[in-house]
């Protein structure tokens, strides 16, 4: 379970510990449903020009859902009937962009829409 | 017990993720790489600021957007046990001298927390090197 | 013995194993643990944290227990002097009293570097930071 720390680390080596090669999410479980993705580099959130200087300025979050067709072992994926949600100050709009591949290193956070809620504050109960 | 050897003994254990945008994923450890990769189970996801929050059935979170992670107390205990277990049968089949196991009090959180004594025998030149 | 370890990460935190440190995040948070292991990204492991929070001279704490956390959001790490700590002259409330005070600490602080860039960004046409910046 946990690597030989102690003696110089020259201990039996459990065979648990070795480093995992294989990707550690089984992305094929997801072929044909719709899930939601987050990356980096998203839109910039303005475009100024102020002094003769242009500056370009918020590289946030983009968050699209879609439905998965393809990935490969670094985590590129191809997905369908995207949708991309903006999030301005207060409000949350959509775009369509259709058929997209998306590259692996910029995902931050991936989960299944299917059995996915926004739901009332689950700590209330517990703290109470 | 590196961090990342931790991290590798909580798979199935509940741990609370906060990225450094602040969001936190509440969950159970699926699996988890070099990278800090992880996948999660039966997450709440709560954002930013506190006031929304999401049920997941799964999700993949990226290691290098994690600020930290907040794992059961009792997983150290585990794993120090774990790896006294294995050390012990490294040395029965190795034949070489026993010392005692490392075994260092838990001390209360905020005074004196501290479990080893300060000044104490000097550490191996390699600082992981005490039965973590 | 020590001046034989070169000064790396894993020289310099050697000595704070098992010791009691503070631990400054790059959001502002400050915790207290048993410093129990690192690695060569100075990713930590802290035991019995405890997280506090300051406003004025008054704090309060929270214990939060095993924490891993990786290196790259620490901005300081430093020991405790268990022989001194309690001399510091600090009153402790509960954390729910101190909690909103400390949120407005920050919401302030917030405005302030705002409104410094907004002033720097139309005189000097300085480009606005992205992100949420550095909240220590």
């Amino acid at each position: 379970m946990a690597r030989g720390g102690g003696a110089g680390g020259r201990g039996p080596q459990p065979t648990m510990d070795k480093p995992k090669r294989e990707a550690i999410l089984d992305l094929s479980k997801y072929t044909n449903e719709r899930i939601r993705v987050k990356f980096t580099g998203g839109r910039e959130g303005a475009f100024y020009k102020q002094c003769e200087i242009y500056a370009l300025i918020y590289l946030h979050d983009t968050l699209v859902t879609g439905v998965l067709k393809g990935f490969d072992q670094l985590l590129n994926l191809v997905l369908d009937d995207v949708e991309e949600n903006i999030q301005t100050e207060n409000e949350t709009t959509a775009r369509s962009l259709g058929l997209v591949v998306l590259r692996g290193p910029t995902i931050t956070l991936l989960s299944p829409v299917d059995g996915s809620e926004e739901i009332a504050n689950p700590f209330l109960a517990q703290e109470a | 017990m590196l961090p990342l050897s931790l991290l590798n003994a909580a798979q199935n254990k509940p741990m609370l993720v906060e990225l450094k945008n602040g969001e936190t994923f509440n969950g159970h450890l699926v699996n988890c790489d070099n990278f800090m990769n992880i996948t999660l189970r039966e997450v709440y996801q709560t954002n930013a600021e506190g006031d929304k929050f999401w049920k997941l059935k799964e999700c993949y979170i990226r290691g290098s957007t994690i600020k930290y992670l907040r794992v059961p107390d009792t997983l150290l205990d585990a794993v120090k046990e774990e790896q006294n277990r294995a050390r012990e049968a490294g040395r029965s089949a190795r034949g070489a001298h026993v010392s005692g196991p490392g075994g260092r009090g838990r001390g209360p959180p905020q005074r004196g927390g501290r479990g080893g004594v300060r000044g104490g025998p000097i550490r191996g030149g390699r600082g992981r090197g005490r039965g973590m | 013995m020590d001046s034989l370890i070169p000064f790396t990460t894993s020289g310099s935190l050697v000595d704070c194993v098992d010791r009691k440190m503070l631990v400054v995040l790059r959001d502002g948070r400050k915790l207290q643990g048993v410093l129990r292991s690192y690695d060569q990204f100075a990713n930590l492991v802290l035991e019995d944290t405890v997280e506090r929070i300051y406003h004025q001279d008054v704090f309060a704490e929270r214990k939060n227990g095993l924490y891993l956390i990786r290196g790259e959001n620490v901005v300081l790490l430093g020991e405790v002097d268990l022989d001194q700590e309690d001399d510091v002259p600090l009153r402790q409330v509960e954390w729910d009293v101190l909690y909103p005070y400390h949120r407005q600490d920050i919401a302030d602080k917030k405005q302030r570097d705002e409104t410094k860039a907004q002033v720097l960004f139309e005189k000097r046409g300085f480009c606005k930071e992205g992100g949420e910046g550095d909240g220590y």
